[in-house]
């Protein structure tokens, strides 16, 4: 993007994000440390820790990969099944490869049944996830899903994982998500002072960091952001329109639409899905009788629309809109994916009648065949302010 | 002060006018597979103050200086649409290649609007595709469908491809090609009137681009919609007028009155 500054994270990745992650993973696997694939953010990475080992974000975000994948799959699904599936059965995703085991849930008909294809690559464990939240019987038992993946994770690495550790990492946890927000709050900033891709770089990399890495890093942006705010200069033309994206998870290849949102004059201030802000907006209730208990609690806050209701989504968008004071809002739904494409006309709902907000959904995929139709229905978005 | 709109579609490129009162003269060609040149022949010889492109190749245009500026197809229909209409609520516009609705706030900004360009279905192209496989010009079809006596043929299909061979199967089965042509012309409006309930249908119906001259189409939008839609003597150039005006507003020869769009840059 047109930016007025200087790299946020100034090294030798400034153009592959990716590979600082990936460096960062090689190191500590190196150094002996085990590291465990995740495709989502039900995953709790609290029991990874626990047993110190790394928790890694599989490869779900290339068009290239699809091609392969739909010598199986079939061509009408989400291009992001597709997209992780391909990666494995061409052996291209290096996160996967350095993987010691894989942790999946059934958030949805396609992914529980392309975790079916890949079953026997590594040692792979599903969590079974309760889709209505709001009943009595889903938190007992997402707390025995935990459980089950505590033993899983003790037979496969041949360890134990005591209480004890589970709670100093939900302490991580909260700790992680704090500082997380710390950078958050330069985007909501009025004018924001930090780029969407400079978000995800600080998201990506968050996972693979310990919490006193993170912290020295955390600060050191801070200070950076700092500067930024005081040299009176922000992102975007004065009056540009501040964009809340949502929906379904965005990177790689579909952040296209992101491209697209600046092209168009606007500046992104908050990414709102599981790939990007959502999953650190968690809070875990600390020192409970029983950890499984409070994990459970608080990852089925998580609002994505394979819950139902899921009214949890409309209460944290409202908070959203709260916090980064959005002009418009966009709302990502992956091609076939039926949750997030029936869900968007309650948020399309939400935020004209509630917030008075001009809405775009953009159905879409990882190709580029769609870059000038989804161009003019931005600029008409952007027009219609 | 003369300005210009010039509205790039798929299948044809519109050019207006604009003196700061009226249209002076449109005119509308065959896009062509050059629009490039085919927007160099409209502009050779003519200059105006300032031309304002849009339709799907306002950026190309833009790029290559032959416009000042550019606008969506939205905003340009939404703005021709109230030159014509001032007080219009409910833009439908279906062109060669898609089709949009539009809500037109009061103050005549728009305020949402969706689009169909994914599939030739619910457009101008799949009137086209089957008005050939019937041996028809596509401008006698909807006079062609409404002389059918009795019921329409009822077509199951409504991807292009998968109508065409459904339409040659009915023909082959003796079906009378007037109730088969109404049954085509049912498609594509139960199509289009889904989408525009979807973004809300308000009164006045202002009903622009090629297809709006198809009277078949205009009838069972009525029927559907239990609104009669307003088409403008020329639905082919309101694009192109939009685009026009907003240049006008942008030289600062905006006609009088409030304006939803005077607030833009």
């Amino acid at each position: 993007m047109n930016t007025p500054f200087e790299p946020l994270i100034d090294d030798e990745y400034n153009d592959s994000p990716g590979k600082r992650t990936l460096d960062v993973i090689l190191r500590k696997r190196r150094s002996g440390r085990r590291a465990v694939g995740y495709y989502c953010a039900y995953a709790p990475s609290e029991l990874i820790r626990a047993m110190d080992a790394i928790p890694v974000s599989l490869c779900a975000y290339s068009e290239s990969t699809i091609a392969a994948a739909e010598q199986v799959l079939p061509a009408n699904l989400c291009p992001l099944i597709k997209s992780s599936y391909g990666f494995i059965t061409t052996d291209t995703c290096p996160f996967f490869a350095l993987s010691d085991a894989v942790i999946a849930e059934t958030t949805c008909d396609g992914k529980k049944k392309m975790f079916e294809l890949i079953s026997h690559i590594k040692p792979m464990h599903v969590m079974d996830l309760p889709q209505l939240p709001d009943e009595p019987e889903a938190e007992p038992a997402w707390a025995g899903m935990i459980r089950k993946l505590k033993g899983f994770l003790e037979r496969t690495f041949a360890t134990t994982i005591s209480d004890a550790r589970i709670e100093a990492e939900i302490r991580v946890t909260n700790r992680k998500n704090h500082l997380m927000g710390r950078i958050f709050a330069y985007a909501a900033r009025q004018p924001s002072v930090i780029s969407w891709s400079e978000l995800y770089d600080v998201i990506s990399i968050a996972d693979a960091y310990d919490p006193i890495e993170l912290e020295e890093l955390i600060e050191e942006l801070v200070a950076k952001l700092e500067r930024r705010v005081a040299s009176g200069l922000g992102l975007g033309a004065p009056g540009a329109p501040r964009v809340l994206v949502g929906g379904c998870p965005v990177g790689g290849d579909s952040t296209k639409v992101l491209r697209i949102l600046e092209q168009a004059g606007g500046v992104v201030v908050a990414l709102d899905a599981c790939s990007g802000m959502k999953r650190f907006s968690m809070a875990i209730e600390e020192g409970t009788a029983d950890p499984f208990e409070a994990l459970a609690r608080a990852y089925l806050t998580i609002p994505c629309s394979c819950m139902s209701p899921n009214t949890r989504r409309l209460e944290h968008l409202d908070r959203m809109i709260e916090r980064y004071r959005p002009d418009v809002i966009v709302d990502v739904v992956l091609q076939a994916c039926h949750a997030y494409n029936i869900e968007s006309s309650r948020i399309r709902e939400r935020a004209q009648k509630q917030h008075g907000l001009p809405f775009l959904k953009i159905e879409t995929d990882y190709a580029t065949a769609d870059v000038e139709r989804i161009r003019t229905r931005v600029e008409a978005l952007f027009e219609s302010r | 002060m003369t300005t210009a709109g010039i509205d790039i579609g798929s299948r044809t490129i519109a050019l207006l006018a604009w003196d700061g009162q009226r249209a002076l003269d449109a005119t509308v060609v065959d896009t062509g597979p050059d629009p490039l040149a085919t927007c160099r022949g409209l502009l050779r010889g003519r200059s105006f103050e300032r031309v304002v492109a849009t339709g799907y190749g306002r950026h190309l245009i833009a790029e290559r200086g032959l416009a000042d500026a550019v606008i969506t197809e939205i905003k340009a229909h939404a703005l021709g649409a109230r030159q014509l209409s001032p007080d219009v609520r409910t833009v439908l516009d279906i062109g060669g290649q898609d089709s949009k609705v539009i809500q037109v706030r009061a103050d005549g900004a728009p305020l949402d609007f969706e689009m169909n360009d994914r599939c030739a279905a619910g457009t101008g192209r799949f009137l086209e595709s089957m008005a050939r496989t019937l041996g028809l010009a596509v401008e006698a079809f909807g006079g062609h469908a409404l002389e059918a006596e009795g019921e329409a043929v009822t077509l199951s299909s409504m991807c292009t491809v998968f109508a065409e061979s459904e339409v040659v199967s009915l023909i082959g089965r003796g079906e009378d090609s007037r109730r088969v042509a109404l049954g085509i012309h049912q498609a594509i409006v139960t199509r289009i009137s889904a989408m525009v309930r979807r973004v809300g249908l308000r009164e006045p119906f202002f009903f622009a681009g090629g297809v709006a001259r198809n009277p078949c189409v205009c009838r069972l939008l009525a029927d559907r919609l239990g609104l009669i839609p307003w088409v403008p003597p020329e639905p082919q150039t309101v694009g192109a007028l939009g685009a026009a005006l907003w240049a006008a507003m942008q030289a600062g020869a905006a006609p009088s009155g409030s304006d939803g769009f005077a607030k833009m840059p």
